[in-house]
């Protein structure tokens, strides 16, 4: 078969393939034998972390920034800034160094994976250093200590008075989280409801779907003290002190960033800066937001948000479409092999989650080349996923010109490349129109699901909106009428020219 | 002999195990107008399909000015296809193109002829099938004469050495047989050598050189059309004109 442009394509795609399928596995083996490694000669503490850090000019602090009063967003002077406790640590900390400090916000659960592939340098997120999280990294001292509060709606505060007064509820927590082991092991005959975000966890508790949230005692008086119609009592968990407190994480093996961070921590201490100064600005920051909290001072969100969201689809129409083509003709074509690998690739893709697929692009990718933006990322994913059922589409409609078509080009001496390129793809793009209409509507929507990663969508600067603006439902909605206008416009403008193609023909 | 234009040795076409050529030895000469007639079924268009390989012979071989079609890379076939006009049953014309487009698509694409060259020769081809004044027009809005009368013009821009057509009438409403048919006399009248699978008897008697009879995956039988019209010499061929005259 004379289809070497194909071939070449072919080639660049199987390449792009084999990075996609073996490059976690060998990031993987390099992290193993680095902890072993270091886990074998912590004496010689060979480590590079801490002059790595320097070397580079920045500290990437991974947090999940839902969580007032640690981390939180708030409007200051118009712009969008992260505020909280955890970050004015983070800031000083960064000065100790004398560094730049960069902030990285995700879901609390990515950012253990985050930390692992080296996407951040450390997390500061109020997380609590428990043994079972000391297996995969390392800690240090704890710089916040405070109790477990279970949040509840004000009108059942008779109901529940405790933590033994949830029997057969089901009691909300964040996902990945202590509080949601300690609800499993610590309260008798209650069930566990797990979500990412806290704000969720809220808008569960009010709508009835949990009968309590369990979360850390600032962050709970945060909630009340913003929520007239919540309630907080302490839990009393009996928990090892040493595993509620709030510790920056590392990964293994980075003692001497360990020690810079022990020393920022101690200064903090011996000063008590925390308390002094940290927690009462962090209390302004969530009043000031609660006071400005109407949905129109936040449109900027909303339009940031559509931005990314578009820029990611047209970008993976463009190649999901470009790489779509290239499968479907692997796909009918008459090498073997190429068959195989397309037929392999489109059944993999479609039956596997676009969730997980965004994941293990950016963390699994990601950990080869550890410059890859999460939007680069989120866009790859979305492509490549895309690709796989535009390819299913376009196969159909080349499936669907008659083979008289392809006989009479053939018979008038064309060969099998001019004759896909001039009369038999022309035609089915014609007929695929709609489905590839429907294909680009469906990835604005699809789309939404790379906010899991931290990329600017709609969907994830809804979730900023929420947790500053203490509402839940209502930002939703927004996003949810967003949605629907674009996406009703573009099928309505595909429409009209779908009627036009026909008319003309 | 340099007139053999296209020579057929022990030709076989099977699917799976139905076989539908059983064994053909054939020669067309340069200029000869050949129509193959005979029962349906009985293997006449695939054996026209084999001529320019559109059909992969299971056995046998199939020459063309010399060049054995049956074991050449697929670049010389398609050099060779270019000289051997088709003409479907299905018209098989582009249905995103209009009628200027459909004849001038090829040689531009494949003789890389200029748009100006390519237009020209379009247009004087559909002034000699008589369709100059439909050239912007979409195949669907011809009727199914003009359609396959477009579909002649597109095989001859091509400047073909040989024409074959597949039941070029029997797709058509009996009102537009005849213009095609008027098509192709003229044709046959310039000297093309032609290969003609058709049902139209007539047409066979006015124009043919040759008459060729097919049935059950063979050639029975080879005749001038006066002698095979009035004396057929098979059994087969004598059945079969009962039926149809």
């Amino acid at each position: 078969m004379n289809m070497n442009i194909l071939k070449k394509m072919t080639a660049l795609l199987m390449l792009a393939l084999a990075i996609l399928f073996f490059a976690p596995f060998m990031q993987t083996k390099a992290v193993a034998s680095e902890s072993s490694s270091s886990s074998s000669s912590v004496s010689s503490t060979t480590d590079s972390s801490l002059s790595d850090v320097k070397k580079k000019g920045t500290l990437v602090v991974g947090l999940s920034a839902d969580y007032p009063p640690y981390e939180f967003t708030a409007k200051v002077n118009g712009e969008t800034k992260y505020v909280g406790i955890d970050i004015e640590i983070a800031r000083k900390f960064a000065k100790d160094l004398g560094v730049k400090l960069v902030i990285k916000n995700m879901d609390f659960d990515s950012l253990l994976v985050a930390l692992e592939t080296h996407k951040v340098d450390t997390v500061i997120s109020a997380m609590n250093p428990t043994s079972e999280r000391r297996k995969s990294v390392d800690f240090s001292n704890i710089y916040y200590t405070g109790g477990k509060y279970i949040v509840i709606n004000k009108k059942d505060k008779a109901k529940y008075k405790n933590k033994d007064s949830f029997e057969n509820k089901t009691i909300g927590a964040q996902t990945g989280s202590l509080e949601y082991n300690l609800v499993q092991k610590q309260m008798k005959g209650a069930s566990v409801k797990g979500l990412a975000k806290l704000n969720n966890l809220i808008i569960a508790l009010q709508s009835g779907k949990v009968a309590g949230v369990l979360m850390e005692e600032a962050t709970a008086k945060a909630y009340v003290s913003n929520n007239s119609n919540l309630y907080a009592f302490n839990a009393k968990m009996n928990v090892d002190t040493n595993e509620t407190g709030a510790a920056m994480a590392f990964s293994k093996g980075s003692t001497t960033l360990v020690n810079a961070a022990n020393k920022t921590i101690s200064k903090l201490k011996k000063e008590n800066v925390i308390n002094k100064k940290y927690v009462p600005n962090a209390a302004k920051y969530m009043k000031s937001t609660s006071k400005n909290n109407t949905m129109i001072s936040y449109w900027t969100y909303f339009a940031k948000g559509l931005e990314y969201t578009l820029i990611i689809t047209v970008i993976s129409v463009f190649f999901g479409f470009l790489l779509g083509i290239i499968l479907a003709l692997m796909r009918i074509s008459n090498a073997k092999i190429l068959h195989t690998l397309a037929v392999m690739y489109i059944e993999f893709i479609r039956g596997t989650p676009l969730m997980v697929q965004v994941m293990f692009v950016y963390f699994g990718i990601g950990a080869l080349i550890q410059s890859l933006p999460a939007l680069a990322a989120g866009i790859i994913a979305v492509s490549l996923n895309s690709a796989a059922y535009v390819a299913e589409v376009i196969r159909s409609g080349i499936e669907s010109i008659a083979t008289g078509q392809t006989e009479a080009a053939r018979s008038l001496g064309m060969n099998q490349k001019q004759t896909y390129r001039y009369v038999v793809i022309p035609q089915a793009i014609k007929n695929i129109w709609p489905a590839l209409g429907n294909e680009f509507i469906t990835l604005i929507k699809e789309s939404s699901i790379v906010s899991v990663i931290g990329v600017g969508d709609l969907m994830y600067q809804t979730q900023l909106v929420q947790s500053a603006t203490y509402k839940g439902v209502l930002p939703l909605f927004i996003t949810m009428m967003i949605y629907f206008i674009v996406t009703f416009t573009l099928s309505k403008f595909l429409n009209y020219f779908e009627g036009k193609m026909k008319h003309e023909q | 002999m340099n007139s053999k234009m296209i020579e057929v040795v022990n030709l076989k076409k099977s699917y799976g195990s139905n076989t539908v050529l059983k064994d053909i030895s054939e020669v067309v000469e340069k200029g000869q107008v050949i129509c193959i007639i005979g029962p349906s079924g009985s293997g006449k268009s695939t054996f026209l399909r084999c001529l320019n390989v559109l059909e992969q012979p299971s056995d046998g071989k199939v020459y063309f000015e010399g060049n054995e079609l049956t074991n050449i890379s697929e670049n010389e076939l398609n050099i060779l296809r270019e000289k051997m006009g088709m003409v479907f049953q299905g018209f098989n014309l582009f249905p995103n193109m209009n009628v200027l487009e459909n004849v001038k698509l090829a040689p531009m694409k494949v003789k890389n002829k200029t748009v100006a060259e390519a237009e020209k020769m379009a247009t004087g081809l559909l002034e000699k099938v008589g369709l100059a004044d439909k050239a912007k027009q979409f195949p669907s809005s011809l009727s199914g004469g003009q359609q396959q009368r477009v579909a002649i013009a597109r095989a001859l821009a091509m400047d073909p050495e040989v024409m074959l057509f597949d039941e070029p009438t029997s797709a058509l409403d009996p009102e537009m047989v005849g213009e095609v048919l008027k098509v192709m006399r003229n044709l046959a009248d310039s000297g093309m050598t032609m290969i003609v699978v058709t049902h139209e008897m007539g047409f066979a008697k006015e124009v043919a050189d040759q008459v060729w009879f097919m049935a059950d995956g063979y050639i029975q039988e080879i005749g001038t059309p006066e002698e095979f019209f009035k004396e057929p010499k098979t059994n087969r061929a004598k059945e079969f004109l009962d039926k149809i005259l």
